[in-house]
């Protein structure tokens, strides 16, 4: 082996020669030309364990020769390796057949049907018939909490779970029991998962021992409904795929980017399918409660609003978004407030987020800005005034990923709530001030700043070679803070405290209710049953993220895409037998009259008559029409010289 | 016949430190401290040709040699003490009797490596030999032995004994090293090897109890004393024999390395019991393949046991006699490794009860051809296991395999075990 730098091992996989980094697995080296070998416990984000004995394959000639596990071996210079030789085949088959020995043959009623890898690897390797004639191994299973579903007699011990909940993951209270044949992974006792990550165990289970208890029994692989997606419940934008059927959400799985995510997500964002499928969530559009077809609500919005000119003048209207607003709608809402001449254009609510996300998109460019992965790869990570298990939990999961590779954590204490530091994954050293920690001696060092006051004091550590992350409001909030820059837009808080607002036109956005004091006229368009539609006297009911195409740009301006999963519509939740058979009849699925906001905002442009044909996303944003939802995103810096 | 161990036994009792001391005791360590150079004692070691006494029988000078002398941070040295192969004892025996040479060895070693800190790592059943090793290091670091400045020299050297909770797998050096850290112990992967990195990540050499416990000897005698020793020229040293099963007088004897094995069994074991005729033996534990009759002739020692398709492992003889039905003994050993199964890897985790359930299968007379070819590729598949648990546990089966074969089919063919005297009740 050569330690000149830069060294790259060349071997011979199958016949296919290939050069691959040095350190990189026999495995790897096969996976970059396309050749797979079956693996169990080895997994790309928790490296190898040498536990399942699946992968292996036979050393033709180099310096190690016979049966090998590829994921235990490096790649060195002059392996010849075959991974269809007669000896490794048998292995690898002889190692589904232990497995199978105590894994029941319940795949017909198992959720992992369809989409397990022990299926697909008994399969593949051939093993029908199995000459094993003793009694299985059973286990007893646990109540893991309302979201994971525990079945260890489904085991094959390859430790995955355990590698991620407690190495990856730092949680404690889940592991692994016994040995021998009796290994048990789980709880001492029955119990609620107390990491904020547990559902990746779904993901990461190679077969159906944790399934998702809201898709239970639900819908095969291939019967969902699936595109990549982002997340929307943070400023993170983490890549995920929802899988949907009947228009129902059923499960949301962790999509790969490793400048995002990496491999995961938390729970908060896996398991909060039921925003989507909420019964009360707006269905049709409403004037003052009354259901109405969606031409006589935008007739009668626009004749509210000219009513509502005529009354209080023009600009007493206030029209507001949100950092939960895609960005198709988000640049429409200055065309509506130009073409219908209102008072206020808001992208926030309330002074504290906007400061954060004009904090951000201030400070942060190409350079500056860190990404997830950068964080990962730090030395130095500094806390600022963030609870970052409440704003952002995948943020914790990157910065336990650097201090597992030796980076030194500080927090602020001064501006780290105590509770805001209970259960972080990783150990940190407490500090009074900014300035206490030596950043200037760090190579990778990182400032991650969460909401609130913290950020004046940034400013000052700022040298060069530091990175910034932000913790922000919401999945658009970047955007709605370079679109509220670029309008000289101002919070709805502002615009009320100046008294001159007597209407809202609510755009997917949560008002507190201290700021609709002496609001005389509400129109909402939402797709969540908010307070706001409840008070609205116009309802335009919008579609959910998984209903529709949209952009975000996340915390660290990525402009990432994301796909239209399902109609949107009344879940089909079986049939009634009082109402059997249908005695309605109808062209369009019940309850799917949502419309993406964006089109919504464009109708009511187009029928104001200042604009036809309205599309989103024109002028500097145009870039943003070509994102490939399957590409890790792009930064905003890379599209646009000048953010205005 | 010289006994460097055993030479300080006191019959039914332990050997005090004052009789060790008066009998010659730590004449070496004086001798190590006041004239030799770790270097030299490190030598002499590599000189003797001691190979480890723990069943792999790697040179142990050779081991302390891998430890890197230039890396920074705390280095360390590991008793294993964690005797667990069924049909093996010598390290209770010896310990029982005499705690000291350990003791004194461990010292030199820790000397010869540069190491501050030493543990001895006992299986937990072994009470007796743990209090004669606690009160041993009482008295030495009373005595100036161990502890700060050892004999008035520069060299400070302290030894822990820990209780092993109790597992086969601890006896597996990298899983013992995981279990001293408090980690579940699963074996962990080789390289890097412990020599570089073990314990907390430091330089480490683990070494049997037996093969520590000679350094003394061949400090203070030379290694060509040492070497001397051994019946063959190839063999270096004396080596604890304990022989169990159908033979006259079972017990751990202190024999020359190269005596043969009909040698040992008529000589100090004093032939097969009465009535008994000998028919196999596992010559080095329980993970090694049968000896038969014609294996008699050879001599026990490390490369000719294992030219003749078996292993020297720790020297501990199971010998059975014409009655022994060898697919039940085989089948009593792969139930013992399959309870000891650390459980981490597929093929022991899983492989050992297959193999356990085809044994019994066919000892039950249901067996068939079929089973035959299991087994067979049981014993090739297994050698792909994570550590040397799975294969050493088909050691038994492939013997079984290799001279047990007509017995074997007689199970099949008369579906029924040929060595059960009561017939009628199976």
């Amino acid at each position: 082996m050569s330690l000149q730098k830069g060294f790259m091992p060349k071997l011979i996989i199958d016949n296919i020669a290939v050069e691959v980094a040095e350190g990189v697995t026999v495995l790897e080296a096969a996976q970059s030309v396309g050749i797979h070998i079956p693996h169990f416990c080895w997994h790309p984000a928790l490296g190898k364990a040498g536990a399942c004995r699946v992968c292996a394959v036979k050393m033709v000639d180099g310096p190690v020769k016979g049966i090998q596990m590829s994921c235990m071996l490096p790649a060195q210079d002059g392996m010849v390796v075959s991974t269809t030789d007669q000896e490794a085949m048998a292995m690898r088959r002889q190692v589904i057949e232990w497995l199978m020995i105590n894994h029941p043959h319940d795949c017909p009623v198992c959720d992992e049907g369809g989409e397990c890898q022990l299926q697909d690897y008994t399969i593949a390797g051939g093993h029908g018939l199995r000459s094993y004639t003793g009694k299985k191994r059973t286990h007893i299973n646990q109540y893991l909490g309302p979201h994971i579903e525990h079945e260890m007699n489904r085991c094959i011990q390859c430790y995955r779970c355990v590698r991620f909940y407690q190495e990856f993951a730092g949680g404690t209270d889940f592991g692994v029991m016994g040995s021998a044949g009796r290994i048990y992974y789980g709880r001492v006792e029955g119990g609620q998962l107390e990491s904020p990550f547990s559902g990746n165990l779904v993901d990461i289970c190679p077969t159906g021992v944790f399934t998702d208890k809201t898709a239970r029994f639900r819908a095969r692989y291939w019967d969902y409904d699936m595109a990549p997606s982002v997340c929307p419940h943070c400023s993170l934008g983490c890549n995920t795929v929802p899988a949907a059927r009947y228009r129902e959400l059923l499960k949301i799985v962790a999509r790969r980017n490793d400048a995002v995510n990496g491999w995961f997500i938390c729970d908060k964002g896996r398991f909060t399918n039921s925003v989507v499928n909420d019964p009360a969530r707006p269905r049709y559009p409403l004037v003052d409660g009354r259901k109405v077809g969606w031409d006589e609500a935008l007739d009668n919005l626009l004749l509210r609003i000219r009513e509502f000119g005529a009354v209080h003048g023009p600009e007493s209207l206030a029209i507001v978004g949100s950092s939960r607003l895609a960005m198709e709608a988000a640049t429409l809402l200055y065309r509506l407030f130009a073409g219908i001449a209102a008072g206020s254009l808001c992208y926030f609510t309330l002074e504290e987020e906007a400061d954060q996300a004009r904090a951000a998109i201030t400070h942060l460019n190409d350079a500056t800005s860190a990404s997830m992965g950068d964080v990962q790869e730090a030395d130095l990570i500094a806390l600022v005034d963030c609870d970052l298990l409440q704003d952002g939990p995948m943020m914790a999961l990157a910065v336990r990923q650097a201090w597992r590779k030796g980076a030194k954590i500080f927090l602020v204490e001064n501006d780290v709530a105590p509770e805001a530091q209970k259960g972080l994954p990783f150990e940190w050293q407490s500090v009074s001030l900014l300035s206490d920690i030596p950043i200037r001696e760090a190579r990778k060092p990182v400032i991650i700043c969460g909401r609130g006051k913290g950020m004046q004091d940034v400013a000052p550590a700022l040298t060069s070679g530091v990175k910034l992350a932000y913790l922000l409001g919401g999945p658009n909030a970047f955007g709605a803070a370079l679109l509220s820059a670029g309008h000289g837009a101002t919070t709805l808080a502002q615009a009320v405290a100046s008294g001159k607002v007597k209407g809202i036109l609510a755009v997917e956005v949560d008002i507190p209710p201290e700021l609709l004091q002496g609001i005389s006229f509400i129109a909402a368009l939402d797709w969540r049953a908010t307070a706001i539609v409840k008070a609205a006297h116009i309802v335009l009911p919008t579609t959910a993220w998984v209903e529709m195409d949209g952009t975000y740009i996340n915390n660290e301006g990525r402009a990432q895409r994301f796909k239209k999963v399902m109609h949107p519509g009344l879940p089909i939740m079986g049939l009634d037998p009082a109402g059997h058979p249908p005695r309605r009849h109808e062209t369009a699925p019940p309850g799917g009259e949502p419309r993406p906001a964006w089109q919504v905002v464009a109708d009511i442009i187009e029928r104001t008559g200042t604009e036809r044909d309205v599309q989103p996303l024109s002028g500097q944003w145009q870039w943003l029409r070509h994102l490939d939802a399957e590409s890790p995103g792009q930064r905003i810096w890379q599209n646009m010289k000048q953010v205005k | 016949m010289e006994q460097p161990l055993f030479r300080h036994n006191k019959p039914g009792r332990s050997v005090t430190f004052d009789e060790y001391r008066a009998e010659g005791g730590f004449v070496a360590l004086a001798k190590a401290m006041q004239g030799l150079s770790p270097d030299q004692v490190q030598q002499a070691v590599i000189d003797s040709g001691m190979r480890g006494r723990g069943g792999a029988g790697f040179p142990t000078g050779k081991k302390w040699s891998f430890v890197p002398r230039n890396l920074p941070g705390p280095r360390w040295l590991i008793c294993n003490c964690d005797e667990m192969e069924p049909g093996t004892y010598k390290d209770r025996v010896l310990l029982e009797a005499n705690p000291y040479s350990l003791l004194e060895g461990m010292v030199l070693a820790c000397y010869a490596i540069g190491v501050r800190h030493a543990f001895i790592f006992i299986r937990r059943g072994y009470e007796q030999a743990a209090a004669n090793l606690r009160r041993g290091v009482a008295e030495c670091l009373q005595a100036g032995l161990l502890g700060e400045n050892i004999l008035g020299s520069s060299f400070s050297c302290d030894i822990d004994v820990h209780v092993s909770a109790g597992r086969y797998i601890c006896g597996e050096e990298t899983a013992l090293m995981n279990a001293l850290e408090g980690k579940r112990a699963n074996p962990r992967s080789k390289p890097p090897f412990p020599a570089v990195k073990g314990l907390w990540g430091g330089p480490t050499v683990v070494n049997n109890a037996e093969s520590l416990a000679n350094v003394p000897g061949i400090i203070a005698n030379g290694p060509e004393w040492f070497k001397g020793l051994a019946r063959t020229p190839e063999a270096a040293g004396m080596k604890l024999f304990c022989i169990s099963g159908h033979v006259a007088k079972t017990g751990c004897f202190e024999l020359p390395l190269g005596m043969p094995l009909g040698e040992i069994i008529e000589g100090p074991c004093g032939g097969m019991r009465p009535g008994s005729r000998f028919k196999a033996c596992l010559p080095g534990g329980a993970s090694t393949p049968f000896f038969t009759e014609e294996h008699l002739h050879i001599p026990m020692d490390f490369d000719p046991v294992a030219k003749a398709g078996s292993r020297l492992g720790t020297g501990g003889i199971v010998v059975f006699d014409q009655d022994t039905c060898m697919v039940a003994a085989t089948l009593n050993l792969t139930r013992f490794y399959a309870r000891e199964s650390c459980g981490w890897c597929t093929p022991c985790r899983e492989g050992l009860p297959y193999v356990n359930h085809v044994l019994e299968t066919i000892e039950a007379g249901k067996g068939s051809e079929e089973h035959i070819t299991i087994l067979r590729e049981h014993v090739k598949l297994l050698n792909n296991a994570f550590c040397a648990l799975a294969p050493g546990a088909m050691g038994p089966v492939d013997g079984l395999l290799r001279h047990f074969m007509d017995e074997l089919r007689e199970h099949i063919v008369k579906g029924r075990c040929p060595c059960k005297k009561d017939l009628c009740q199976n």
